[in-house]
């Protein structure tokens, strides 16, 4: 390695660290301000704080419901994306096995649908649903799992033609079920793609706030995204309350870090995988 | 075995079609009716049913006529170009830089991904306090590190606070479109850059002749992706300046219209968003030909 390339190397990773510290800003100033008063944040947004207290994480973990909010913000986001990857992968595979020209249009039409954006069905959705009792949790699944259906259908009948028939014909000849080829065979095989629709749809449906918002409203149900609006939106009427604030998004995005940087292998993998094949 | 697909295509299909039928197709036709109606979202002006209350054109007329409207489209159009460059750029440096070195790729890629996967609404919060506080007044103050007077008070002036939510976004979604293009870059044999050294070709003769041409494919699903949020960007625009400022992209102000007209006029709101759709669509649609023609020529 010449003298050259040794010094161009070391500037690269100067930037990169640079661009790291930059980019892990925010999450620090969060961190640390999550610990301190108001006037010590305003005062000294930068500094450590001066005394440790968990006095304002506990007043946030209290004000935003944490253990509720959490509650529902995984059951929605659970049961969205089971009833997402079952729907979606039936669909993909009947869609891509049978032929015909009803079937062209069936796909069609989901892919179509993703060129709808919300805001375009948003209010008559709503109306919908409201005048059939569905303004709650299970109808929110139920909306998530609508909007989320086109691209998984997608992803899904993009990857079973790559998934050869001879493997279902043995089990047919053998006397399965359908249900039994489609869980027993087909649907282990495409593990990848549920990976890639788990991770696209999970990460929009948890951090979502619009669709609970109108849906959910002031109900005393709240997803965390929710509470946290609601938590700024109610004290912050006299300038904002950054001790409230601060915590309480803290404690709102700390268990999708988690989830993170335990799976993150999979997000990378879906991330990329979701883009090859759109 | 074809006919025991057949046999199996509606039942396995129908309960795909069911939630498509109640979640997006009733509601967008429905919502294309309404739009020419005068719906009140509770009832209709000029009658019980909607077709007792049709107006015509007249929620497109001032849709149109409406200055908070067309200066959300013009807004969010500026937006859209700022923040796609944007984006684009910087996630394509990120995935250049990390193709370029061995060790530490992974401890990088996690970080510049990881805003991903905090909330718009959240991280917006902990943003408009950067910019109200930190830019304001202590990086960017006269007193500061450096005095630059763009830099201070974004979120309260229009232009100012289009380049704070340009910020946030290429902080936001930078990482995850890294991750497209480092796929993209990863897809290119090593062969073509050897026999591109062969020739005499330099690095940056590299990048343009090798490089560039090759991670096509990538950029257009990147340039869809940005050109799609950002037109449809809403959580950090509530979270940084909720629509103060004449700062209003287009979503917020579908959202925002039941709040400025009394009674709500559910029905403007309906026109506005068909409009919405359209542009969408078609920005979706010319992409998408543009793409093919390419795809054709290479």
């Amino acid at each position: 390695m010449t003298l050259g390339s040794k010094i161009g190397k070391a500037i690269l990773y100067i930037v990169l660290v640079a661009l790291a510290l930059y980019t892990l800003m925010p999450v620090a100033f969060l961190v640390v301000n999550s610990f301190k008063s108001q006037a010590d944040i305003i005062r000294n947004p930068l500094a450590l704080p001066s005394a440790f207290t968990l006095d304002y994480l506990s007043n946030a973990f209290e004000t935003i419901q944490f253990p509720k909010a959490l509650g529902i913000t995984v059951g929605l986001t659970v049961m969205s994306l089971v009833l997402i990857v079952l729907v979606s992968s039936f669909a993909g595979w009947a869609i891509t096995r049978h032929k015909s020209k009803l079937s062209t249009a069936v796909y069609m039409m989901f892919v179509a649908a993703m060129l709808i954006p919300f805001q375009a069905v948003m209010y008559p959705l709503l109306n919908l649903f409201g005048a059939v009792g569905l303004k709650n949790i299970t109808g929110l699944s139920i909306m998530y799992t609508g909007f989320g259906l086109s691209m998984s259908v997608f992803l899904y009948s993009g990857f079973f033609k790559s998934v050869p028939l001879s493997i279902e014909e043995a089990a047919l000849i053998d006397g399965a079920g359908i249900m039994q080829i489609f869980f027993r065979i087909v649907f282990p095989l495409v593990r990848s793609t549920t990976v890639t629709v788990i991770v696209l749809n999970g990460m929009w449906i948890w951090n979502d706030y619009l669709l609970p918002f109108m849906a959910l409203g002031t109900s005393s149900t709240r997803t965390l995204v929710l509470e946290l609006y609601y938590a700024r939106m109610l004290s912050g009427q006299f300038g904002n309350p950054w001790e409230l604030i601060f915590p309480a998004v803290l404690i709102s995005v700390l268990p999708m870090v988690i989830v993170f940087l335990c799976l993150q292998k999979y997000f990378v993998k879906g991330v990329s995988e979701g883009a090859v094949k759109t | 075995m074809n006919k025991y697909y057949k046999k199996w295509f509606l039942p396995m299909v129908l309960p795909a079609i069911l939630f498509f039928t109640f979640v997006i197709g009733i509601p967008f036709i429905i919502g294309i009716i309404y739009s020419f109606t005068g719906w009140r979202g509770t009832y209709f002006a000029g009658g019980d049913h909607f077709w007792e209350s049709f107006v015509g054109f007249e929620n497109y007329i001032k849709a149109f006529q409406s200055d908070k409207f067309i200066n959300s489209l013009i807004y969010t159009t500026m937006f859209t170009v700022v923040a796609v460059i944007a984006i684009n750029i910087v996630a394509l440096a990120f995935a250049l830089m990390l193709g370029s070195i061995k060790r530490g790729v992974g401890p990088f890629r996690t970080i510049f991904f990881m805003p991903n996967m905090l909330g718009g609404l959240a991280m917006g919060y902990v943003w408009q306090f950067i910019f109200e506080v930190v830019y304001t007044e202590l990086i960017f103050s006269p007193d500061g590190i450096f005095h630059v007077e763009f830099m201070r008070y974004m979120l309260q002036n229009q232009t100012q606070a289009l380049f704070a939510m340009v910020i946030m976004t290429v902080w936001q979604s930078a990482g995850y479109m890294m991750l497209i293009y480092i796929g993209g870059l990863n897809s290119i044999s090593g062969d073509l850059y050897e026999a591109a050294s062969i020739d005499g070709a330099g690095p940056v003769r590299k990048f343009f002749k090798v490089t560039l041409p090759l991670l096509m494919p990538s950029i257009t699903v990147v340039l869809f992706l940005t050109l799609a949020n950002s037109f449809k960007m809403l959580d950090i625009n509530v979270a940084l300046t909720g629509g103060d400022f004449n700062t209003r992209l287009v979503a917020l102000q579908i959202l925002r219209v039941i709040r400025d007209t009394s009674p709500p006029n559910y029905g403007m709101a309906q026109a506005e968003s068909v409009i919405f759709f359209v542009i969408v669509a078609a920005i979706a649609l010319l992409q998408v030909s543009l793409t093919r023609k390419r795809e054709v020529e290479m």
